[in-house]
């Protein structure tokens, strides 16, 4: 027997006709929903245990109006909101600046430039710790390599780490020497997904590499710009490893960053809350950060 | 019976809940007769050595477990710090930190275990002058108490290379130093202007003074109290009570800081001094690279007397020596600074008397005594029959039958010279002034940002107003 359907079409056998669901839809979901809990309950449960209470208690500790007054008094905090500042646009933006530019070298398909490109990741992927410690001896005013040949060439030796002007900078150019890869291989991967047929058009109408540059480059990686940029004032906002090694605030905790300034009120003082007040004032900037960066990639 | 899905389900979730209560990470918090003990990690392994011998014979002695772990300081006083704002505590713990870092303000916020029953116990044997480093307030309890137990102290010496001041052609030995404030300081400048003179090349980099000035340094606050007791000055009267802004103490303070800038400003001392750890000076010294240091420890000397590359020890006994501060610019001999190291039991320790039975086992006075000369006179016992001891006035012994010019001294200092503890005993604001090295601030506010040293001085003694009012 032939089967067919109202519109003419074939009809389905009885056998494999699909039984209309049980009018239960919403205990099917309780049911689906309890079952995508338990798979999940794991991970909920650590987000919780590691995020939540103790972003929770974190905020609890900092809600002491006390705690805001006594860090907005020390001057030590002034100074180092202002060296935060500085020290996120001024690495932020050269090391992003030169990453762009360093991956149009990385570009090239040549051997050497290959091997370059291996090298040029060795100081991403060192750790910090010898990496600071070095550059330190670097610095060193009696016996650092710097001073070393600015004294051989008859310059004055300067006190890199001694004085603010210049260790807050070398703690910017260390943050830029150890992160500049990281993000050059990103743009590097960036400019490889380009289509080269846009650079063929751009040849034929006479395009200079700047203009590529300008023209088709750069547009193109805008977005990847953008979101790296906000990636990296997220990450730099709260970097504490390389201010803290290469200067720990001296001299004269003039070169703290809220980081270092946060852990110095909680560990070397004892005051929790003032630790926490600190970090709670960058909050509203890091969630901003955050909250451009989600509306940027459409999380 | 087959498992269904349902089941299977209920059997995981209940099997992974019972696994996590099972697995959570267990705590340091002191439990049942297990004490738990947080020592300090020794400069040698000797005193770890001594440290853990002691613990073995309590453990047979008071039949009860005890968990002792070493630290090395600064990570020390992180986990006592975080210990006792989480409540998660050992039952004892020593860090060389406790003295100014703990004590006063942990007592102050009544998390530590009032030890006063220990120490009238110990009294007769305490060197008085040490025991009042531990007589805290207890801004809850609005009592003064023991809540510290103080077994071994430091005080400030100088160390200095012979063998430099030979090569520069001054006098080396210790009682030939000139010890008037102006001549003193000069003797070193000398030494470091001859030294360069007759070797540009080897000597270029050398300096005469190893004064730490750095905000990252205890070394700099150690260093500017001194020098403001030359000068005369005072912070706190006898009440903890602020002067620092009375005419005598700012003028003494002004004077003070205004001397620190010079010394740096002068090229007699290393431009990275602003920024030295407490143990940069040691380096420096240790390489040949200062003449002089100030040094709040005999840690320098204990260094070389485990030298592995001088088994002779010829730089401990012959090529340094250690001297005292020199006498005031008014002429006055020398008063010392004494910081005496603490133990703490936390209010938290579920095992308070085992705590306090510890603590009176390890200052036993033979066993405090071993404890004690593991680390090489770089600490001054905090008792008196452990003080009495003939090694407190003879140190070592040179192979060829060398004297200690070391060991001595401290003891000469501690026991012969006007000598009184850091007073944050007073109150626990100065304790945050010490956290916050505010006259290292100073300093830095002279020798990098060009103050001049009264404003230095005002800015300080603000800063110290304003930390003294938060604590109400």
């Amino acid at each position: 027997m032939k089967l067919t359907t109202r519109e003419g079409g074939l009809e389905a056998s009885p056998r494999v006709v699909i039984a209309p669901p049980r009018a239960r839809p919403r205990r099917l979901f309780r049911s689906r929903t309890a079952i995508g809990f338990v798979f999940t309950a794991p991970l909920l449960f650590l987000f919780a245990a590691f995020v939540v209470y103790p972003m929770a208690i974190g905020l609890y500790y900092a809600s002491d109006p006390d705690s805001y007054r006594a860090i907005f008094s020390d001057p030590v905090f002034r100074t180092t909101a202002a060296n935060t500042f500085w020290y996120v646009v001024v690495a932020v933006n050269v090391k992003l600046v030169l990453a762009v530019l360093l991956s149009g070298v990385l570009d090239y398909p040549y051997w050497s430039i290959r091997v370059l490109a291996a090298l040029f990741l060795i100081p991403w992927a060192v750790p910090a710790l010898p990496g600071i410690l070095s550059f330190r001896w670097m610095l060193n005013s009696q016996w650092g390599i710097f001073n070393h040949l600015l004294t051989k060439f008859g310059f004055a030796s300067v006190p890199w780490l001694a004085q603010h002007d210049t260790a807050l900078g070398a703690v910017m150019v260390f943050h830029i020497w150890k992160y500049l890869p990281f993000w050059t291989i990103i743009f590097l991967a960036g400019r490889r997904a380009i289509p080269g047929e846009l650079y063929e058009a751009a040849a034929i109408d006479g395009g200079s590499a700047v203009q590529n540059f300008f023209h088709v480059t750069f547009p193109l990686l805008r977005n990847l710009y953008l979101i790296c940029t906000l990636l990296s004032m997220v990450f730099t906002l709260g970097d504490f490893t390389v201010p803290w090694l290469m200067t720990g605030g001296a001299p004269g905790d003039s070169t703290h960053v809220l980081a270092t300034l946060a852990y110095r009120y909680t560990f070397t003082m004892g005051r929790l809350e003032w630790g926490l007040a600190t970090f709670t004032v960058a909050l509203p900037i890091t969630l901003l950060f955050i909250g451009l960066l989600m509306r940027w990639v459409k999380i | 019976m087959e498992q269904t899905r349902r089941d299977f389900l209920k059997t995981t979730a209940a099997g992974a809940g019972a696994a996590g209560l099972i697995g959570l990470p267990s705590t340091t918090r002191a439990q049942g007769s297990k004490l738990t003990v947080w020592w300090n990690k020794g400069y040698y392994p000797e005193e770890d050595a001594a440290m853990q011998k002691i613990v073995k014979e309590f453990e047979a002695k008071h039949k009860a477990e005890v968990e002792l772990s070493f630290t090395a300081q600064e990570d020390l006083l992180k986990k006592i710090t975080a210990a006792l704002i989480a409540r998660r505590v050992p039952d004892v713990a020593f860090c060389f930190y406790n003295d100014w870092q703990v004590v006063p303000k942990y007592a102050w916020d009544d998390r530590l275990a009032d030890v006063s029953d220990v120490i009238e116990e110990l009294r007769p044997r305490y060197d008085d002058k040490m025991l009042v480093v531990a007589h805290v307030m207890n801004n809850k309890m609005k009592k003064r108490a023991y809540y510290g137990v103080p077994i071994e102290a430091q005080t400030m010496h100088i160390h200095y290379w012979r063998d430099l001041l030979k090569e520069a052609g001054l006098e080396d030995a210790p009682d030939k130093i000139p010890m008037k404030w102006d001549d003193y300081w000069n003797y070193w400048k000398k030494a470091q202007d001859a030294l360069r003179k007759k070797d540009a090349a080897k000597y270029g980099k050398l300096f005469g003074i190893g004064m730490t000035e750095s905000t990252r340094a205890s070394d700099t606050l150690y260093n500017f109290d001194m020098a403001l007791l030359s000068f005369n000055g005072e912070i706190l009267d006898k009440d903890g009570k602020i002067i620092a802004d009375q005419p005598r103490n700012r003028d003494a303070i002004v004077k003070t800081l205004k001397w620190f800038g010079e010394l740096f400003t002068s090229g007699y001392v290393p431009p990275d001094a602003t920024n030295w750890t407490d143990g940069d000076n040691n380096a420096g010294f240790h390489s040949h690279t200062l003449v002089m240091t100030p040094n709040p420890s005999q840690s320098i000397p204990a260094a070389q007397f485990f030298n592995k590359d001088d088994p002779q020890k010829n730089n401990y006994f012959n090529n340094m020596a250690t001297i005292e501060w020199p006498d005031g610019p008014d002429g006055k001999k020398a008063r010392y600074l004494t910081a005496v190291k603490t133990i703490i039991v936390p209010k938290d320790s579920r095992n308070q008397k085992l705590a306090k039975d510890f603590i009176k086992f390890v200052v036993e006075k033979d066993r405090f005594a071993e404890y004690i000369k593991a680390a090489n006179g770089r600490w001054f016992p905090a008792f008196k029959d452990v003080a009495s001891d003939p090694f407190w006035r003879t140190g070592h012994k040179g192979p060829k039958g060398e004297k200690d010019n070391h060991v001595p001294v401290a003891t000469t200092i501690f026991l012969e010279r006007d000598n009184r503890v850091f007073e944050h005993y007073k109150h626990p604001a100065l304790s945050q002034v010490y956290d916050e090295n505010v006259w290292g601030k100073a300093m830095a506010r002279i020798v990098v940002d060009k103050w001049p040293a009264d404003k230095a001085a005002d800015e300080g003694i603000e800063r110290i107003k304003a930390i003294f009012a938060q604590h109400k």
